[in-house]
Parts: structure tokens; C-alpha cells; sequence
């Protein structure tokens, strides 16, 4: 199949580079490799979080945070793509999310600081609006409620936690469980099956009684997990926020992400809907270069190869998390070019001891030229028409820095950019 | 950073993931139409490979609620790991049916070939039949399937004969084998012959080897000896084709067994090699249009139509060419429905139990179908028209029949 610019992944990189090309008239086919990244992450936006993995002190002006990581590391990926890329891509993305009907909050200016499930302060500065009561700027004591029978949200952990943390005072946090009508406990549920749930007006508005009843006191606001509705119809929260009276807010679960998946399900519909292609259940592998060119990748489709010709490529892959990147024993390789990729070859190095600490197989990727192409680490591309965008890049740990969004989106505009002056 | 270069690893086509390469995120749960639509379904994870960890030879674990799957493999589609999902569930349902015995009306269901030959033959009368409502109640008591589901019109002339009555037209530069699958046969030879209109108009020279179901009623029917024996069949016939005969299909689902499931599910030698020949035949007419062979002598159509695209035409991995196509061709107005799988399945929402189900699950579409108010809503496979003319009371046709009267062949 021959296209214009053939865009490679799911996530959020991939996404914004896809409207970026769209936007500008371009004709784009988003070659969809397996359910989004977005699904399992929080699907808030963080740009910059903590400006290095020793700082425990959360960046209070993200922009103002990427400028100064800019300025002290020129070979960051922030520093490659560039500060105008993050700024621009922002912008797109803002105006894309009001015209698919979110409701989000935020800005490139500063942090909020909002709750885990495990009840540490995330700081991010993109988010949905159901989710800005959970500022922990804010005074109001916080009651974390769980539903009887959903392990994936433990009220009282995310309660000690963050009263050892952020406790303004004996009853600052405190954590209750509702039990759900209809729901038999002694089967196993996900957020997916308790957000079809609250699309139904009379549950939500049982829930929303049962929560009021457990709670006596006034000007508190409450932490649910983020279960509120499966699609992005703000109704569902505002309405059941109203009837529990006091200001709620969703928490982000464990997987699958009902706040990812709502991104990513109405994302997806809207750029196929403004005439974007898109190739599903489709790996692509296998870079053909000649003469410092790709001239084309495979996809791996049933029954064969199927070949995709694009004038150019952005590869929006993500790390591990969709197996774009494969790792054996001794060396990590891409499936594009069949370069080892050298980081931490010895799988003992890849990991640290404990689960908490940043670990080194996240920044494990693609050396890049300063115009995101994919390059040998010396500088040079593997091919001028290949650009990369997302966590598939060397040299930075998104989820220690809490900057995986900012970079998705900063490094997605411009590889489409560079896609479309290549 | 990237240093030395490495030799050729061993990730080809369609490696298949093993069971451990589930990492347990769920995105095939949030995706399933059957979990959307019922909570007594488990889901693909449970019913897949976390059941499959401990499903062991050669005692087969009958889990229950297998045949709640209804196949359309949208698990397998959004899979980030790649696990064939659907595949464990299916071998796990075939074992438990080989143990346990199955339905006389699954077994009914699993040979829909020779279902349809008997209702072509006696085709008035079972077309008769098939609504009259003491027939169909009768139908439900003995057979389970469910007296509201339409069922298919049968012909008396079947492709197969209208083909070899035809004049050959054998001047052409490359020539294709036309895999007509049971519905163009049975149900409806038109579109065989829009098909074989299309291609001869395009200069290329179509042959019909003789062929079987393509066996996926059967798979889905918990019966894979029969659908390895059809597939079997199927598979020696075509192999014999010259080698540069390339095999296209109408039918979505055929298609992707030919391609895919013979080699990869039904472990039937010399698969492979046929499936990398098979072509869907809008892929392969958009293939002739990039290679600047296809004839773009349109008649303008005017049109506005919404195009569903069947569930298992995205596990084909090659798009929606009939999308593309179909923009070639002045005056048509082209829209996409994207409301996830029509229900249906196959034989899935025939039966009884099942029926309440098939239409709960497609209920989305029919709401986006009748919204929307378009002259007709294409897909390519013919199950998925029957459920959106049940459901939504529009006019569906497939893609090729829009192409065909913009060639004059309506």
C-alpha cells in the first residue's frame, strides 16, 4: 500500500503526530500495532515532574522545568524535538481534546499535584476535569472512597499513605467503602465493568446516596477510582458529582485505565472520522533502506508480508510495553533495522532491586539525530525519511521523571514536522 | 545508543506469541463485544490464556462458558503482546465438544455447506419455509435456532453451475482463482458474478477450482476435525493452481481462514504457502489501481453511504481498501460507522440462547445506522449485512456492488 506518511503506534506520540500531519492537509495512514499505551498509564498529561530521578521535589512550572533541562542537557529528547515542538503540540492537543467534546484542565504553566491509588502526589498538568478536585494544593480533608468487592483501589492504603505524606490534621484523609448495587462480590471486576455500570443513571445515583450517607461531614471532597463512564460523556461525572454533594474527583486504577481508554476510544474515532486510515492489528517491522532512504516497512498481516510505501516514516513506538522493542539475553533489538540497542546489555543491569526506584530498562531506545532520526549514535540517520516519536527513544526515563506525556507530545509534532519537510 | 548491527532474528511473519507473553493488562476484555454486552461472559483473558495455563494434555479443561465467544477476534486485534486469544479458546471449546459431545444444532450449524446445498435445491420451498412462522417455531423447538433471525434466501442455480455455462473469456494478462465461499454460491450468486464482472473488465482472466466451505462455520462450531478436513481439501485443490494464480475472495471471513487460520489454527500442511496467494478483492483491486492496471472508466454514482467494516476484516491487517476504492468513484459519498462488531458472528446469533445477545451487541450500530439514514450501509461480509438489515432496517450490499455499477454492471 502506498501512502504520504505512514504513522507506527497507538499511544499518545503516535496520536499527535497523526493529527499534526492531518491538521496540515497531509494524508496520513496510522498503522495501529495493538491497544494504546494509554490504556495502562494514567492518561493525565506530565510534562516534567521531577527535573531528575534523585530530586524528590516536584517541578512546580513545567515549562519553565523542560526550558532549564533544555539548557543543562542538549541531548535530552525534550532538548531534540525543542521547546516550540512542546508548546505548539500542547496547543494542538488542547484544541484537539475541546473539539472531540473533553472537558480538560490545565495549562504548560504549572503543576498540580493529584493523588495515586496508592495515595503518593503525582505532579501533572494536563488532566480531565474530573480529576482537578484531587489537587493536593488544596485544603479540603479528602475522603477516599472504594466500592466492596473492587481490589484494584484500596482506600486505606491510598488514605495512610497520603496522611503520612500530605495529612493537614487528624481527619484530613480518611477512607470509607460503599458496596454497589447488583454487584456480586464474589466475582471477580475490573474499572471496565464498574464504568458500563455507572453510564446507568440509577446506579450512579444509588452509589452517590450510599457515599453521602457514610459521610457526615461538610466541605470535604471525595476520591473515587476513575470508574465514572466509559466514553468521554462528562455528564456522567458532573451528575454524579452533584448528587454526592461534595466536590469529587477520579483517582487513576491499576490497568486497564477507564481514563486512557476514554482518551484513546474517542481520539481514534475522531481522526478516522476526518479521513485518517488507520491499519489495525498490524506489527510493522522490517526498514528497507537504500541510499539512506526507506523506501519501505512491512506489516506483518495475515497470511503475509504486506507492504506499506510511504515518502515518510513516524515511528511512534513505545519501550516494552507493546513489544516493539524486543529484548534477549544479551542485547535489545529493534525490529525496524536490526540494530542492537546497546543500554544496559546485561539483564541484570536492566532492572533495579526495588520496584519503586527508576529503572534502567526505561530508558533503553533509539539514539537519535537532532532532527529525531533514528542513528547509529554517531550522529548520522539510518534513514533521512524515518522519524521517532514516544518512549521508543534513548536516553531518558519518562516514568521516573513523570514526563511521558510532555515528550509524547513534544517529540510526536515534531517527527510529523520533519515527516513533512523530509 | 545503537552499536553493532545484528544478523536477521528469528521474529518473521506471524510469530506466534506463546501464552506467557500475556502480561494480564485486560485491553482484551475492554474491547470484547460479548464482555460489553453481558456479565455473565467471563472474557477473553480469563477464558484465554489465563485458562489455557492450566488446560493441560491430555486431559482437556472443560471451561464453561467457551461458546459465549463469539469469534470475532477483536481480542486477538488489540492484543499489544500479540496473543492468539480467540485460538486457546476455540482449541479449549473443540476439546471439551470431543469429549462431551455436541448440539445436534451445532453440528447443523458447523456443516452450513451442506445446510445451504439442501436449501438451494429445494430453494422455493425451504426460502418458503424459512418464514413461515410454524416452520420457524418448529425450527427453534428442534434445532435452537431462534424463530426471530432471518435466515438466508436460497437459490436454485448456484454460482458454480452459472460459472461453467458461461462463455470463457481467456484473453487476459494474468489470470486469478476465485474462492466464491458458500454464501455466492448458495445465497447470493450476484455478487459472484459482479466479482468475476469487475476482474474480466480489468483484463484479468478468472478460473474457479473446485472448492469446500471454507470451514469456519465448523471452527466456530466446536467441530476443527471437520474444518481441518474441509480446510484439508481446500488447501490441496488450490496448491495444485500454477504459481503465479493468485486467489481472491469475497468473503471477509473465507478470506481470513485461507490466509490465516489453516496454517496458524487448524495446522493443515501446505497452508501457509496458499495463504501468502489469497487476496480480499477489494485489496487486491486496490492493488491493481497503486500498480496503475485497474480501469478507472467510472460511471459517476450518486450516493452518500456508511461503510461498516467487519471485525474480522481487521484482523486481515491490510486496512479498509474498499474504502479506498470506493472514493475513486465520482459522485459516491463515503462514510465510516465505527461502532465496534455487528453481533452476529456467523452462526453465533442464530441460536436461541444467543439471539437477545447478537442484538444487544450490535445495538450501537443500528442506533449509528439509523441516525445516519444513508441509501445503504456496505461490508464486506455477509454476515454482518443480514444482522444490519435486521437490526437497523437499512439496505446493505457489499462494497463490490457499488463498484459494479459504477463499471455499469449494477
Amino acid at each position: 500500500m502506498k501512502c504520504d506518511i505512514a504513522v507506527v503506534g497507538s499511544g499518545l506520540a503516535a496520536l499527535v503526530a497523526t493529527r499534526t500531519l492531518q491538521q496540515a492537509g497531509r494524508n496520513a495512514v496510522l498503522i495501529w500495532p495493538g491497544l494504546s499505551s494509554l490504556y495502562f498509564t494514567y492518561a493525565t498529561v506530565d510534562v516534567l515532574g521531577y527535573s531528575d530521578l534523585t530530586t524528590t521535589q516536584p517541578v512546580e512550572q513545567p515549562e519553565a522545568g523542560v526550558a532549564k533541562l533544555i539548557a543543562d542537557h542538549p541531548n535530552h529528547p525534550y532538548a531534540l524535538a525543542g521547546l516550540d515542538a512542546l508548546r505548539s503540540g500542547t496547543t494542538l492537543l488542547i484544541e484537539w481534546l475541546r473539539a472531540a467534546g473533553f472537558m480538560w484542565q490545565g495549562s504548560l504553566a504549572r503543576n498540580l499535584l493529584l493523588p495515586t491509588a496508592i495515595g503518593t502526589p503525582k505532579p501533572s498538568c494536563l488532566y480531565p476535569e474530573s480529576m482537578a478536585a484531587g489537587d493536593l494544593q488544596r485544603d479540603e480533608p479528602i475522603v477516599f472512597c472504594g466500592f466492596v468487592g473492587y481490589e484494584d483501589f484500596v482506600p486505606e492504603l491510598a488514605a495512610s499513605n497520603l496522611s503520612r505524606s500530605w495529612g493537614r490534621g487528624d481527619q484530613s484523609v480518611r477512607a470509607i467503602r460503599v458496596s454497589l448495587p447488583g454487584f456480586d462480590t464474589s466475582r471477580l471486576f475490573t474499572s471496565i465493568d464498574l464504568a458500563r455500570s455507572f453510564e446507568d443513571k440509577a446506579f450512579r445515583r444509588e452509589v452517590a446516596s450510599r457515599i453521602r450517607r457514610e459521610i457526615a461531614i461538610d466541605s470535604v471532597r471525595v476520591g473515587v477510582p476513575a470508574v465514572l463512564g466509559l466514553t468521554h460523556d462528562t455528564d456522567v461525572y458532573s451528575s454524579f458529582a452533584a448528587e454526592v454533594g461534595h466536590p469529587v474527583f477520579e483517582i487513576p486504577t491499576l490497568p486497564p485505565s477507564v481514563l486512557g481508554l476514554r482518551l484513546f476510544d474517542r481520539l481514534r474515532k475522531h481522526i478516522q472520522e476526518s479521513g485518517v486510515e488507520m491499519i489495525w492489528a498490524a506489527p510493522a517491522h522490517e526498514a528497507e533502506v537504500s541510499d539512506g532512504q526507506c523506501r519501505r516497512i512491512y506489516l506483518k498481516s495475515a497470511g503475509r508480508e504486506h507492504p506499506i510505501d510511504a515518502r515518510a516514516y513516524v515511528l511512534a513506538l513505545e519501550d516494552m510495553v507493546d513489544g516493539a522493542l524486543r529484548a534477549g539475553v544479551h542485547t535489545v533489538v529493534d525490529p525496524f533495522f536490526h540494530r542492537s540497542l546497546a543500554h544496559h546489555a546485561v539483564p541484570t543491569e536492566r532492572t533495579d532491586e526495588s520496584l519503586f526506584k527508576p529503572q534502567p530498562f526505561a530508558s533503553i531506545g533509539y539514539a537519535i539525530t537532532d532532527r529525531l532520526q533514528p542513528s547509529a549514535g554517531d550522529g548520522h540517520p539510518l534513514a533521512r525519511n524515518v522519524f521517532l516519536a514516544g518512549g521508543a527513544i534513548a536516553g531518558y526515563d519518562p516514568v521516573g521523571t513523570k514526563s511521558r506525556g510532555g515528550l509524547a507530545i513534544a517529540t510526536g509534532y515534531r517527527a510529523a514536522k520533519e515527516a513533512m519537510a523530509a | 545508543m545503537i552499536t553493532d548491527e545484528v544478523g536477521t532474528f528469528s521474529d518473521t511473519v506471524e510469530e506466534a506469541a506463546p501464552v506467557e507473553a500475556c502480561t494480564k493488562c485486560t485491553a482484551c476484555n475492554t474491547v470484547c463485544p460479548v464482555a460489553r454486552s453481558t456479565e455473565i461472559f467471563r472474557g477473553p483473558k480469563f477464558l484465554g490464556p489465563e485458562s489455557e495455563r492450566y488446560r493441560s494434555q491430555p486431559e482437556a479443561a472443560v471451561t464453561a462458558g467457551l461458546d459465549l465467544c463469539s469469534g470475532c477476534k477483536l481480542c486477538e486485534v488489540t492484543c499489544p503482546s500479540q496473543v492468539s486469544i480467540q485460538e486457546y479458546i476455540r482449541r479449549a471449546q473443540n476439546k471439551g465438544a470431543a469429549e462431551k459431545g455436541r448440539t445436534l444444532r451445532d453440528w447443523v450449524l458447523g456443516h452450513t455447506r451442506l445446510l445451504s446445498r439442501f436449501g438451494s435445491m429445494t430453494a422455493p420451498l425451504a426460502n418458503l419455509g424459512n418464514r413461515n412462522p410454524l416452520v420457524r417455531w418448529a425450527m427453534e423447538r428442534v434445532l435452537g435456532i431462534h424463530h426471530k433471525r432471518p435466515l438466508p434466501r436460497y437459490q436454485w442455480l448456484t454460482f458454480e453451475r452459472w460459472f461453467t455455462r458461461r462463455p470463457h473469456n481467456k484473453t487476459a494478462r494474468r489470470t486469478v482463482a476465485y474462492f466464491y465461499g458458500c454464501w455466492v454460491n448458495y445465497n447470493e450468486r450476484r455478487l459472484g458474478e459482479q466479482v468475476v464482472a469487475i476482474l474480466e473488465r480489468n483484463g484479468i482472466e478468472v478460473i474457479v477450482p473446485k472448492q469446500q466451505c471454507c470451514g469456519i462455520p465448523a471452527v466456530v462450531n466446536a467441530n476443527m476435525d471437520l474444518a481441518r478436513k474441509y480446510g484439508g481439501e481446500n488447501v490441496r485443490r488450490l496448491s495444485g493452481l500454477p504459481a503465479d494464480v493468485d486467489i481472491i475472495a469475497s468473503s471477509t471471513s473465507c478470506g481470513l481462514m485461507l490466509k490465516h487460520d489453516y496454517a496458524h489454527l487448524l495446522d493443515i500442511p501446505g497452508a501457509e504457502q496458499v495463504g501468502t496467494r489469497v487476496y480480499d478483492i477489494c485489496e487486491y483491486l486496490w492493488m491493481l489501481h497503486e500498480a496503475g492496471e485497474l480501469n478507472l472508466d467510472f460511471q459517476p454514482v450518486t450516493t452518500r453511504l456508511l461503510y461498516h467494516a467487519p471485525c474480522h476484516l481487521k484482523s486481515h491487517g491490510i486496512g479498509y481498501p474498499a474504502m479506498r476504492l470506493l472514493r475513486l468513484i465520482p459522485g459516491v459519498q463515503l462514510e465510516e460507522v465505527d461502532e465496534g462488531c455487528c453481533g452476529i458472528s456467523g452462526t453465533f446469533g442464530v441460536k436461541v440462547e444467543k439471539y437477545d445477545l447478537s442484538m444487544k451487541i450490535g445495538s450501537r450500530l443500528f442506533a449509528a445506522v439509523k441516525a445516519a439514514g444513508t441509501d445503504a450501509v456496505l461490508a464486506d461480509c455477509e454476515t454482518c449485512r443480514m444482522q444490519v438489515e435486521h437490526g437497523a432496517g437499512a439496505h446493505s450490499a457489499h462494497p463490490i456492488d457499488i463498484l459494479a455499477r459504477a463499471y455499469g454492471h449494477g
